[in-house]
Protein backbone atom coordinates (compact mmCIF):
# COMPACT_ATOMS: atom_id res chain seq x y z
CA UNK A 1 0.00 0.00 0.00
CA UNK A 2 2.49 2.55 1.13
CA UNK A 3 6.17 2.11 1.70
CA UNK A 4 6.09 4.44 4.67
CA UNK A 5 4.30 1.80 6.72
CA UNK A 6 6.56 -1.13 5.93
CA UNK A 7 8.80 -0.52 8.90
CA UNK A 8 5.94 -0.64 11.38
CA UNK A 9 5.95 -4.42 11.48
CA UNK A 10 9.69 -4.75 12.11
CA UNK A 11 9.56 -4.23 15.90
CA UNK A 12 6.91 -6.91 16.08
CA UNK A 13 9.21 -9.32 14.25
CA UNK A 14 11.89 -8.67 16.87
CA UNK A 15 9.32 -9.05 19.67
CA UNK A 16 8.19 -12.41 18.27
CA UNK A 17 11.76 -13.61 17.90
CA UNK A 18 12.57 -12.73 21.49
CA UNK A 19 9.40 -13.93 23.15
CA UNK A 20 8.29 -16.79 20.91
CA UNK A 21 11.32 -18.32 19.21
CA UNK A 22 14.23 -17.63 21.57
CA UNK A 23 12.63 -19.48 24.56
CA UNK A 24 12.12 -22.51 22.35
CA UNK A 25 15.86 -22.54 21.76
CA UNK A 26 16.42 -22.36 25.53
CA UNK A 27 14.05 -25.26 26.06
CA UNK A 28 15.82 -27.25 23.41
CA UNK A 29 19.16 -26.73 25.15
CA UNK A 30 17.67 -27.53 28.56
CA UNK A 31 16.61 -30.97 27.33
CA UNK A 32 20.26 -31.97 27.05
CA UNK A 33 21.33 -30.38 30.31
CA UNK A 34 21.42 -31.38 33.90
CA UNK A 35 20.87 -28.33 36.08
CA UNK A 36 18.53 -26.96 38.64
CA UNK A 37 16.05 -24.28 37.61
CA UNK A 38 17.66 -21.68 35.39
CA UNK A 39 21.02 -21.63 37.16
CA UNK A 40 23.89 -22.97 35.12
CA UNK A 41 26.16 -23.88 38.05
CA UNK A 42 27.30 -27.48 37.81
CA UNK A 43 25.39 -27.86 34.58
CA UNK A 44 26.49 -30.69 32.36
CA UNK A 45 25.57 -32.23 29.08
CA UNK A 46 23.44 -35.35 29.39
CA UNK A 47 20.92 -37.58 27.68
CA UNK A 48 19.50 -38.80 30.99
CA UNK A 49 16.41 -36.60 30.73
CA UNK A 50 15.02 -38.80 28.00
CA UNK A 51 14.67 -41.57 30.57
CA UNK A 52 11.66 -39.63 31.88
CA UNK A 53 9.78 -40.61 28.72
CA UNK A 54 9.86 -44.23 29.81
CA UNK A 55 8.60 -43.69 33.35
CA UNK A 56 5.27 -45.49 33.87
CA UNK A 57 3.59 -42.44 35.41
CA UNK A 58 4.51 -40.28 32.44
CA UNK A 59 3.40 -42.89 29.93
CA UNK A 60 0.02 -43.04 31.65
CA UNK A 61 -0.17 -39.24 31.52
CA UNK A 62 0.58 -39.34 27.79
CA UNK A 63 -2.04 -41.96 27.06
CA UNK A 64 -4.61 -40.18 29.23
CA UNK A 65 -4.09 -36.80 27.58
CA UNK A 66 -4.28 -38.21 24.07
CA UNK A 67 -7.37 -40.19 24.96
CA UNK A 68 -9.08 -37.11 26.39
CA UNK A 69 -8.06 -34.98 23.43
CA UNK A 70 -9.19 -37.45 20.76
CA UNK A 71 -12.52 -38.40 22.35
CA UNK A 72 -13.41 -34.83 23.29
CA UNK A 73 -12.48 -33.47 19.87
CA UNK A 74 -14.67 -36.02 18.09
CA UNK A 75 -17.63 -35.31 20.38
CA UNK A 76 -17.08 -31.57 19.97
CA UNK A 77 -16.93 -31.83 16.16
CA UNK A 78 -20.26 -33.67 16.07
CA UNK A 79 -22.08 -31.35 18.47
CA UNK A 80 -20.34 -28.23 17.16
CA UNK A 81 -21.17 -29.01 13.55
CA UNK A 82 -24.76 -29.65 14.46
CA UNK A 83 -25.10 -26.33 16.29
CA UNK A 84 -23.25 -24.32 13.63
CA UNK A 85 -25.36 -25.89 10.89
CA UNK A 86 -28.59 -25.26 12.77
CA UNK A 87 -27.73 -21.61 13.34
CA UNK A 88 -26.64 -21.25 9.70
CA UNK A 89 -29.94 -22.76 8.47
CA UNK A 90 -32.13 -20.96 10.99
CA UNK A 91 -34.32 -18.06 10.00
CA UNK A 92 -33.18 -15.72 12.75
CA UNK A 93 -32.69 -12.18 11.55
CA UNK A 94 -29.69 -11.60 13.70
CA UNK A 95 -27.46 -14.65 13.60
CA UNK A 96 -24.62 -12.72 15.16
CA UNK A 97 -26.74 -12.33 18.30
CA UNK A 98 -27.46 -16.07 18.44
CA UNK A 99 -23.77 -16.87 18.09
CA UNK A 100 -22.91 -14.42 20.84
CA UNK A 101 -25.46 -16.07 23.10
CA UNK A 102 -23.72 -19.37 22.41
CA UNK A 103 -20.28 -18.07 23.36
CA UNK A 104 -21.45 -15.88 26.25
CA UNK A 105 -20.67 -18.52 28.94
CA UNK A 106 -17.02 -18.15 27.93
CA UNK A 107 -17.04 -14.74 29.55
CA UNK A 108 -17.33 -16.07 33.06
CA UNK A 109 -14.17 -17.40 34.54
CA UNK A 110 -13.10 -20.79 33.20
CA UNK A 111 -11.90 -22.17 36.53
CA UNK A 112 -15.07 -21.08 38.27
CA UNK A 113 -17.20 -22.79 35.65
CA UNK A 114 -15.18 -25.99 35.99
CA UNK A 115 -15.43 -25.87 39.76
CA UNK A 116 -19.20 -25.40 39.52
CA UNK A 117 -19.42 -28.28 37.07
CA UNK A 118 -17.31 -30.38 39.44
CA UNK A 119 -19.63 -29.58 42.33
CA UNK A 120 -22.66 -31.01 40.57
CA UNK A 121 -20.74 -34.16 39.69
CA UNK A 122 -20.55 -35.13 43.37
CA UNK A 123 -23.26 -37.37 44.86
CA UNK A 124 -24.52 -34.70 47.26
CA UNK A 125 -24.87 -31.51 45.34
CA UNK A 126 -26.94 -28.41 45.13
CA UNK A 127 -28.80 -29.50 41.99
CA UNK A 128 -29.83 -32.83 43.56
CA UNK A 129 -30.89 -30.94 46.67
CA UNK A 130 -33.02 -28.49 44.70
CA UNK A 131 -34.55 -31.22 42.54
CA UNK A 132 -35.38 -33.36 45.56
CA UNK A 133 -37.49 -30.48 46.86
CA UNK A 134 -39.75 -30.97 43.87
CA UNK A 135 -39.57 -34.75 44.26
CA UNK A 136 -37.13 -35.60 41.53
CA UNK A 137 -34.43 -37.93 42.72
CA UNK A 138 -31.14 -37.92 40.94
CA UNK A 139 -27.91 -39.68 41.65
CA UNK A 140 -24.67 -38.58 40.04
CA UNK A 141 -21.24 -39.56 41.17
CA UNK A 142 -18.73 -39.10 38.41
CA UNK A 143 -16.24 -36.60 39.81
CA UNK A 144 -12.80 -38.10 39.70
CA UNK A 145 -13.49 -40.24 36.65
CA UNK A 146 -12.33 -39.91 33.06
CA UNK A 147 -15.91 -39.27 31.99
CA UNK A 148 -16.01 -36.18 34.22
CA UNK A 149 -12.86 -34.79 32.61
CA UNK A 150 -14.14 -35.41 29.09
CA UNK A 151 -17.46 -33.74 29.94
CA UNK A 152 -15.53 -30.78 31.34
CA UNK A 153 -13.48 -30.45 28.16
CA UNK A 154 -16.50 -30.79 25.85
CA UNK A 155 -18.51 -28.17 27.75
CA UNK A 156 -15.58 -25.76 27.83
CA UNK A 157 -14.26 -25.99 24.29
CA UNK A 158 -17.47 -26.43 22.29
CA UNK A 159 -17.73 -22.70 21.37
CA UNK A 160 -14.26 -22.83 19.82
CA UNK A 161 -15.59 -25.33 17.29
CA UNK A 162 -18.92 -23.65 16.56
CA UNK A 163 -17.41 -20.36 15.37
CA UNK A 164 -14.92 -21.60 12.73
CA UNK A 165 -17.44 -24.06 11.30
CA UNK A 166 -20.06 -21.33 11.13
CA UNK A 167 -17.61 -19.01 9.35
CA UNK A 168 -16.82 -21.75 6.83
CA UNK A 169 -20.52 -22.46 6.24
CA UNK A 170 -21.22 -18.77 5.66
CA UNK A 171 -18.61 -18.70 2.91
CA UNK A 172 -20.29 -21.46 0.86
CA UNK A 173 -21.75 -20.05 -2.33
CA UNK A 174 -25.53 -20.65 -2.12
CA UNK A 175 -25.68 -21.30 -5.87
CA UNK A 176 -23.69 -24.49 -5.31
CA UNK A 177 -26.52 -25.86 -3.25
CA UNK A 178 -29.04 -24.83 -5.88
CA UNK A 179 -26.91 -26.59 -8.47
CA UNK A 180 -26.94 -29.75 -6.36
CA UNK A 181 -30.72 -29.58 -6.08
CA UNK A 182 -31.08 -28.92 -9.82
CA UNK A 183 -29.01 -32.00 -10.53
CA UNK A 184 -31.42 -34.00 -8.41
CA UNK A 185 -29.31 -34.76 -5.36
CA UNK A 186 -31.55 -35.36 -2.35
CA UNK A 187 -31.10 -33.53 0.96
CA UNK A 188 -28.93 -35.89 2.95
CA UNK A 189 -26.66 -36.74 0.07
CA UNK A 190 -26.30 -33.04 -0.72
CA UNK A 191 -25.19 -32.49 2.86
CA UNK A 192 -22.48 -35.14 2.63
CA UNK A 193 -21.30 -34.34 -0.90
CA UNK A 194 -21.56 -30.56 -0.96
CA UNK A 195 -21.85 -28.96 2.47
CA UNK A 196 -19.36 -31.08 4.44
CA UNK A 197 -16.54 -30.93 1.84
CA UNK A 198 -17.05 -27.17 1.49
CA UNK A 199 -16.76 -26.61 5.23
CA UNK A 200 -13.84 -28.94 5.98
CA UNK A 201 -11.54 -25.96 6.57
CA UNK A 202 -13.71 -24.89 9.46
CA UNK A 203 -13.62 -28.39 10.92
CA UNK A 204 -9.82 -28.56 10.68
CA UNK A 205 -9.32 -25.10 12.19
CA UNK A 206 -11.78 -25.86 14.97
CA UNK A 207 -10.17 -29.22 15.67
CA UNK A 208 -6.75 -27.64 16.04
CA UNK A 209 -8.15 -24.89 18.28
CA UNK A 210 -9.76 -27.55 20.46
CA UNK A 211 -7.33 -30.49 20.35
CA UNK A 212 -4.19 -28.65 21.45
CA UNK A 213 -5.54 -26.94 24.56
CA UNK A 214 -7.14 -30.20 25.68
CA UNK A 215 -3.91 -32.09 25.15
CA UNK A 216 -1.90 -29.64 27.22
CA UNK A 217 -4.55 -28.45 29.68
CA UNK A 218 -3.82 -29.02 33.33
CA UNK A 219 -6.44 -27.15 35.35
CA UNK A 220 -9.49 -29.08 34.11
CA UNK A 221 -8.07 -32.60 34.68
CA UNK A 222 -6.73 -31.50 38.04
CA UNK A 223 -10.04 -30.12 39.31
CA UNK A 224 -12.38 -32.70 37.79
CA UNK A 225 -10.05 -35.65 38.25
CA UNK A 226 -9.70 -34.98 41.99
CA UNK A 227 -6.01 -35.82 41.64
CA UNK A 228 -6.77 -39.41 40.63
CA UNK A 229 -6.07 -38.97 36.95
CA UNK A 230 -2.79 -37.58 35.74
CA UNK A 231 -2.42 -35.64 32.49
CA UNK A 232 0.39 -34.34 30.31
CA UNK A 233 -0.23 -30.74 31.35
CA UNK A 234 0.04 -31.69 35.00
CA UNK A 235 3.35 -33.47 34.43
CA UNK A 236 4.75 -30.31 32.82
CA UNK A 237 3.37 -28.04 35.53
CA UNK A 238 4.70 -30.25 38.32
CA UNK A 239 8.16 -30.46 36.73
CA UNK A 240 8.40 -26.69 36.59
CA UNK A 241 7.09 -26.24 40.12
CA UNK A 242 9.71 -28.73 41.36
CA UNK A 243 12.43 -26.81 39.53
CA UNK A 244 13.22 -29.74 37.24
CA UNK A 245 13.12 -27.55 34.15
CA UNK A 246 14.89 -30.12 32.01
CA UNK A 247 12.14 -32.70 32.12
CA UNK A 248 9.44 -30.02 31.89
CA UNK A 249 11.13 -28.66 28.77
CA UNK A 250 11.26 -32.12 27.25
CA UNK A 251 7.50 -32.52 27.48
CA UNK A 252 6.91 -28.94 26.39
CA UNK A 253 9.01 -29.57 23.27
CA UNK A 254 6.90 -32.63 22.46
CA UNK A 255 3.76 -30.50 22.60
CA UNK A 256 5.54 -27.83 20.54
CA UNK A 257 6.29 -30.34 17.78
CA UNK A 258 2.59 -31.15 17.56
CA UNK A 259 1.78 -27.44 17.48
CA UNK A 260 4.31 -26.86 14.73
CA UNK A 261 2.59 -29.54 12.70
CA UNK A 262 -0.75 -27.84 13.13
CA UNK A 263 0.69 -24.41 12.27
CA UNK A 264 1.93 -25.91 9.01
CA UNK A 265 -1.52 -27.37 8.31
CA UNK A 266 -3.21 -24.05 9.10
CA UNK A 267 -0.77 -22.21 6.88
CA UNK A 268 -1.45 -24.63 4.01
CA UNK A 269 -5.20 -24.23 4.06
CA UNK A 270 -5.27 -20.61 5.09
CA UNK A 271 -2.60 -18.47 3.48
CA UNK A 272 -4.02 -15.09 4.37
CA UNK A 273 -4.78 -15.75 8.03
CA UNK A 274 -8.52 -15.47 7.66
CA UNK A 275 -9.80 -18.65 9.20
CA UNK A 276 -8.50 -18.52 12.71
CA UNK A 277 -10.85 -15.78 13.78
CA UNK B 1 -62.85 -51.80 -21.96
CA UNK B 2 -60.43 -52.77 -19.20
CA UNK B 3 -60.40 -50.74 -16.06
CA UNK B 4 -56.96 -49.81 -14.90
CA UNK B 5 -56.22 -48.69 -11.39
CA UNK B 6 -55.37 -45.07 -11.14
CA UNK B 7 -51.65 -44.65 -10.57
CA UNK B 8 -50.76 -42.80 -7.41
CA UNK B 9 -47.84 -40.50 -6.90
CA UNK B 10 -46.20 -43.27 -4.86
CA UNK B 11 -46.21 -45.54 -7.86
CA UNK B 12 -44.05 -43.04 -9.67
CA UNK B 13 -41.49 -43.22 -6.90
CA UNK B 14 -42.63 -40.23 -4.88
CA UNK B 15 -41.95 -40.68 -1.20
CA UNK B 16 -43.81 -38.62 1.31
CA UNK B 17 -41.24 -37.21 3.71
CA UNK B 18 -43.41 -34.53 5.27
CA UNK B 19 -44.13 -36.63 8.37
CA UNK B 20 -40.46 -37.47 8.77
CA UNK B 21 -39.54 -33.84 8.30
CA UNK B 22 -41.75 -32.79 11.19
CA UNK B 23 -40.15 -35.31 13.55
CA UNK B 24 -36.75 -34.26 12.29
CA UNK B 25 -37.36 -30.58 13.01
CA UNK B 26 -38.74 -31.29 16.49
CA UNK B 27 -35.73 -33.49 17.21
CA UNK B 28 -33.48 -30.70 16.02
CA UNK B 29 -35.07 -28.20 18.36
CA UNK B 30 -34.75 -30.55 21.33
CA UNK B 31 -31.10 -31.19 20.56
CA UNK B 32 -30.37 -27.49 20.21
CA UNK B 33 -32.02 -26.78 23.56
CA UNK B 34 -29.95 -29.50 25.19
CA UNK B 35 -26.74 -28.04 23.77
CA UNK B 36 -27.60 -24.53 24.95
CA UNK B 37 -28.47 -25.89 28.41
CA UNK B 38 -25.17 -27.73 28.37
CA UNK B 39 -23.26 -24.55 27.63
CA UNK B 40 -25.15 -22.63 30.29
CA UNK B 41 -25.22 -25.38 32.93
CA UNK B 42 -22.15 -24.16 34.78
CA UNK B 43 -23.27 -20.52 34.60
CA UNK B 44 -26.64 -21.51 36.07
CA UNK B 45 -24.99 -23.48 38.88
CA UNK B 46 -22.75 -20.49 39.64
CA UNK B 47 -25.85 -18.29 39.84
CA UNK B 48 -27.66 -20.73 42.14
CA UNK B 49 -24.67 -20.94 44.44
CA UNK B 50 -24.37 -17.17 44.60
CA UNK B 51 -27.87 -16.95 46.11
CA UNK B 52 -27.35 -19.76 48.60
CA UNK B 53 -27.05 -18.62 52.21
CA UNK B 54 -25.06 -21.70 53.22
CA UNK B 55 -21.35 -21.95 52.41
CA UNK B 56 -21.89 -25.68 52.08
CA UNK B 57 -22.07 -26.37 48.36
CA UNK B 58 -24.25 -29.47 48.67
CA UNK B 59 -27.44 -27.98 50.13
CA UNK B 60 -29.51 -24.99 49.18
CA UNK B 61 -30.41 -23.30 52.44
CA UNK B 62 -32.09 -19.95 51.94
CA UNK B 63 -32.19 -17.33 49.25
CA UNK B 64 -29.86 -14.47 50.10
CA UNK B 65 -28.07 -11.47 48.65
CA UNK B 66 -25.39 -11.38 51.32
CA UNK B 67 -22.59 -12.68 49.10
CA UNK B 68 -23.21 -9.79 46.74
CA UNK B 69 -22.60 -7.24 49.46
CA UNK B 70 -19.59 -9.18 50.68
CA UNK B 71 -17.80 -8.89 47.34
CA UNK B 72 -16.58 -5.46 48.39
CA UNK B 73 -15.69 -6.35 51.97
CA UNK B 74 -13.47 -9.26 50.99
CA UNK B 75 -10.11 -7.52 50.52
CA UNK B 76 -8.34 -10.40 48.80
CA UNK B 77 -11.15 -10.76 46.29
CA UNK B 78 -11.47 -7.06 45.47
CA UNK B 79 -7.73 -6.92 45.09
CA UNK B 80 -7.74 -9.82 42.63
CA UNK B 81 -10.64 -8.30 40.71
CA UNK B 82 -9.02 -4.89 40.42
CA UNK B 83 -5.72 -6.47 39.36
CA UNK B 84 -7.53 -8.39 36.64
CA UNK B 85 -9.25 -5.25 35.37
CA UNK B 86 -6.08 -3.16 35.42
CA UNK B 87 -4.02 -5.75 33.54
CA UNK B 88 -6.76 -6.52 31.00
CA UNK B 89 -7.58 -2.89 30.27
CA UNK B 90 -3.96 -1.84 29.88
CA UNK B 91 -3.10 -4.90 27.80
CA UNK B 92 -6.17 -4.44 25.60
CA UNK B 93 -5.49 -0.74 24.98
CA UNK B 94 -1.85 -1.35 24.14
CA UNK B 95 -2.65 -4.39 21.99
CA UNK B 96 -5.34 -2.49 20.09
CA UNK B 97 -3.13 0.48 19.25
CA UNK B 98 0.05 -1.45 18.54
CA UNK B 99 -1.79 -4.30 16.84
CA UNK B 100 -3.47 -1.94 14.39
CA UNK B 101 -0.17 -0.28 13.51
CA UNK B 102 1.54 -3.66 13.11
CA UNK B 103 -1.30 -4.97 10.94
CA UNK B 104 -0.98 -1.93 8.66
CA UNK B 105 2.75 -2.57 8.51
CA UNK B 106 2.26 -6.25 7.68
CA UNK B 107 -0.31 -5.39 5.04
CA UNK B 108 2.11 -3.15 3.18
CA UNK B 109 4.82 -5.81 3.05
CA UNK B 110 5.49 -7.77 -0.16
CA UNK B 111 3.56 -11.05 -0.43
CA UNK B 112 6.34 -13.41 0.68
CA UNK B 113 7.30 -11.44 3.78
CA UNK B 114 3.67 -10.92 4.60
CA UNK B 115 3.01 -14.66 4.66
CA UNK B 116 6.02 -15.22 6.87
CA UNK B 117 4.79 -12.62 9.33
CA UNK B 118 1.34 -14.19 9.41
CA UNK B 119 2.94 -17.56 10.08
CA UNK B 120 4.95 -16.13 12.98
CA UNK B 121 1.92 -14.27 14.24
CA UNK B 122 0.05 -17.58 14.47
CA UNK B 123 2.58 -18.98 16.95
CA UNK B 124 1.29 -17.25 20.10
CA UNK B 125 -2.25 -17.94 18.95
CA UNK B 126 -1.89 -21.67 18.41
CA UNK B 127 0.77 -22.41 20.97
CA UNK B 128 -0.38 -24.30 24.03
CA UNK B 129 -0.93 -21.91 26.93
CA UNK B 130 1.40 -23.89 29.13
CA UNK B 131 4.25 -23.66 26.59
CA UNK B 132 3.68 -19.93 26.09
CA UNK B 133 3.65 -19.41 29.85
CA UNK B 134 6.89 -21.29 30.36
CA UNK B 135 8.57 -19.58 27.40
CA UNK B 136 7.71 -16.14 28.74
CA UNK B 137 8.84 -17.16 32.21
CA UNK B 138 12.23 -18.12 30.75
CA UNK B 139 12.70 -14.77 29.04
CA UNK B 140 11.51 -12.80 32.08
CA UNK B 141 13.74 -14.72 34.45
CA UNK B 142 16.70 -13.90 32.19
CA UNK B 143 15.79 -10.23 32.70
CA UNK B 144 15.84 -10.70 36.47
CA UNK B 145 19.52 -9.73 36.98
CA UNK B 146 18.82 -6.33 35.34
CA UNK B 147 15.35 -5.71 36.81
CA UNK B 148 15.12 -7.69 40.07
CA UNK B 149 11.48 -6.85 40.78
CA UNK B 150 10.16 -7.50 37.31
CA UNK B 151 7.87 -10.42 38.24
CA UNK B 152 4.42 -9.08 39.01
CA UNK B 153 2.54 -6.37 37.16
CA UNK B 154 5.16 -5.68 34.43
CA UNK B 155 5.60 -9.32 33.44
CA UNK B 156 1.88 -9.99 33.56
CA UNK B 157 1.21 -6.98 31.33
CA UNK B 158 3.87 -8.03 28.84
CA UNK B 159 2.58 -11.61 28.79
CA UNK B 160 -0.97 -10.45 28.18
CA UNK B 161 0.21 -8.08 25.46
CA UNK B 162 2.08 -10.99 23.90
CA UNK B 163 -0.96 -13.22 23.50
CA UNK B 164 -3.55 -10.51 22.75
CA UNK B 165 -1.61 -8.79 19.92
CA UNK B 166 -2.15 -11.65 17.42
CA UNK B 167 -5.90 -11.45 17.92
CA UNK B 168 -5.99 -7.75 17.08
CA UNK B 169 -3.69 -8.22 14.09
CA UNK B 170 -5.75 -11.08 12.70
CA UNK B 171 -8.96 -9.08 13.09
CA UNK B 172 -7.58 -5.98 11.37
CA UNK B 173 -5.74 -7.67 8.48
CA UNK B 174 -8.80 -8.90 6.52
CA UNK B 175 -10.38 -5.43 6.75
CA UNK B 176 -7.20 -3.88 5.40
CA UNK B 177 -7.28 -6.30 2.50
CA UNK B 178 -10.87 -5.33 1.70
CA UNK B 179 -9.97 -1.65 1.72
CA UNK B 180 -9.68 0.05 -1.63
CA UNK B 181 -5.95 0.80 -2.07
CA UNK B 182 -6.84 3.83 -4.19
CA UNK B 183 -8.17 5.67 -1.14
CA UNK B 184 -4.69 5.80 0.28
CA UNK B 185 -3.19 6.90 -3.06
CA UNK B 186 -5.84 9.57 -3.37
CA UNK B 187 -5.01 10.86 0.08
CA UNK B 188 -1.30 11.05 -0.67
CA UNK B 189 -2.01 12.65 -4.05
CA UNK B 190 -3.94 15.32 -2.27
CA UNK B 191 -0.86 16.02 -0.24
CA UNK B 192 -1.71 14.33 3.03
CA UNK B 193 1.32 13.12 4.89
CA UNK B 194 1.44 9.31 5.36
CA UNK B 195 1.05 9.38 9.13
CA UNK B 196 -1.84 11.78 8.96
CA UNK B 197 -3.42 9.58 6.30
CA UNK B 198 -3.04 6.72 8.73
CA UNK B 199 -5.28 8.30 11.32
CA UNK B 200 -7.63 10.06 8.92
CA UNK B 201 -8.03 7.44 6.20
CA UNK B 202 -6.94 3.94 7.16
CA UNK B 203 -8.08 3.75 10.78
CA UNK B 204 -11.65 4.88 10.02
CA UNK B 205 -11.82 2.38 7.17
CA UNK B 206 -10.87 -0.60 9.32
CA UNK B 207 -12.74 0.54 12.45
CA UNK B 208 -14.91 -2.58 12.69
CA UNK B 209 -11.89 -4.89 12.59
CA UNK B 210 -10.14 -2.88 15.29
CA UNK B 211 -13.24 -3.04 17.47
CA UNK B 212 -13.63 -6.81 17.00
CA UNK B 213 -9.97 -7.33 17.81
CA UNK B 214 -10.26 -5.19 20.92
CA UNK B 215 -13.22 -7.19 22.18
CA UNK B 216 -11.42 -10.48 21.54
CA UNK B 217 -8.26 -9.25 23.21
CA UNK B 218 -10.15 -8.16 26.32
CA UNK B 219 -12.03 -11.46 26.54
CA UNK B 220 -8.85 -13.49 26.24
CA UNK B 221 -6.94 -11.34 28.68
CA UNK B 222 -9.71 -11.20 31.27
CA UNK B 223 -10.19 -14.95 31.43
CA UNK B 224 -6.59 -16.08 31.13
CA UNK B 225 -5.25 -18.43 33.74
CA UNK B 226 -2.37 -20.61 32.58
CA UNK B 227 -0.10 -17.93 31.09
CA UNK B 228 -0.72 -15.59 34.02
CA UNK B 229 -0.01 -18.44 36.44
CA UNK B 230 3.50 -18.86 35.08
CA UNK B 231 4.38 -15.22 34.54
CA UNK B 232 3.15 -13.38 37.60
CA UNK B 233 5.04 -12.73 40.82
CA UNK B 234 4.19 -13.86 44.33
CA UNK B 235 2.23 -10.82 45.40
CA UNK B 236 0.27 -10.06 42.25
CA UNK B 237 -2.71 -12.35 41.71
CA UNK B 238 -5.34 -11.95 39.07
CA UNK B 239 -8.81 -13.42 39.54
CA UNK B 240 -8.04 -16.74 37.85
CA UNK B 241 -4.91 -17.36 39.90
CA UNK B 242 -6.72 -16.39 43.08
CA UNK B 243 -9.60 -18.76 42.29
CA UNK B 244 -7.17 -21.56 41.48
CA UNK B 245 -5.34 -21.26 44.77
CA UNK B 246 -8.66 -20.92 46.64
CA UNK B 247 -9.91 -24.13 45.06
CA UNK B 248 -6.67 -25.82 46.12
CA UNK B 249 -7.21 -24.66 49.73
CA UNK B 250 -10.92 -25.49 49.49
CA UNK B 251 -11.68 -21.97 50.70
CA UNK B 252 -13.58 -20.53 47.74
CA UNK B 253 -15.95 -17.86 49.02
CA UNK B 254 -19.41 -17.70 47.39
CA UNK B 255 -18.72 -14.00 46.76
CA UNK B 256 -16.73 -15.08 43.69
CA UNK B 257 -19.86 -16.76 42.38
CA UNK B 258 -21.75 -13.55 43.08
CA UNK B 259 -19.19 -11.50 41.17
CA UNK B 260 -19.26 -13.90 38.24
CA UNK B 261 -23.06 -13.84 38.14
CA UNK B 262 -23.05 -10.03 38.16
CA UNK B 263 -20.61 -10.01 35.27
CA UNK B 264 -22.62 -12.50 33.23
CA UNK B 265 -25.84 -10.58 33.88
CA UNK B 266 -24.12 -7.34 32.89
CA UNK B 267 -22.81 -8.74 29.59
CA UNK B 268 -26.12 -10.40 28.80
CA UNK B 269 -28.09 -7.21 29.43
CA UNK B 270 -25.72 -4.91 27.56
CA UNK B 271 -25.67 -7.33 24.66
CA UNK B 272 -29.45 -7.41 24.50
CA UNK B 273 -29.66 -3.63 24.67
CA UNK B 274 -27.02 -3.27 21.98
CA UNK B 275 -28.87 -5.78 19.84
CA UNK B 276 -32.29 -4.16 20.14
CA UNK B 277 -30.75 -0.75 19.56
CA UNK B 278 -29.13 -2.01 16.37
CA UNK B 279 -32.34 -3.61 15.17
CA UNK B 280 -34.17 -0.29 15.46
CA UNK B 281 -31.49 1.40 13.47
CA UNK B 282 -31.80 -1.11 10.65
CA UNK B 283 -35.57 -0.73 10.52
CA UNK B 284 -35.42 3.02 10.19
Amino acid sequence: MNNAFKKMSTPYLVWLYILALFPVAIMFILIFMNNEGMSLDEASFTFSNFAALGEPGNIVAFINSFKFAIISTIVIIIIGYFVAYRVFRSKFNNKFFVLTILILPMWSNLLLRIEALGNIMEPNNILVDLLSKINIDLYINIKGTELAIIIGFVFTYLPFMILPIYTALEKIDPSLEEAALDLGIPGIKKFWKVIIPMSYKGIITGSILVFLPILSGFAIPKILGKGNIISLGEVIERSFMNMSYNIGSLFAIIILILILGSIIIINKIDKEGELLL
Amino acid sequence: MMKYEKATLQDYGFKDYSQLKKIYSVLNKIMLTIVILMLYLSVIIIAIQSFNSSTDLSVFNKFTFKWYTEIFSNKMLTNAISNTFVVSIFATLLATILGTLIAIGINSLPQKKKQRMILLNNIPLLNADIVTGISLMFVFSLLMPIFPYIFGFPTLLMAHLFFTLPYVILSVLPKLKEMDPNIMDAATDLGVRPYRALTKVIVPAVKSGIFAGMLLAFTMSFDDFVISYFTTGNDFDNLSIWIYSSIGRKSLTPSVYAFSTLLTAFTLISLTIYNSFNKNKVKK
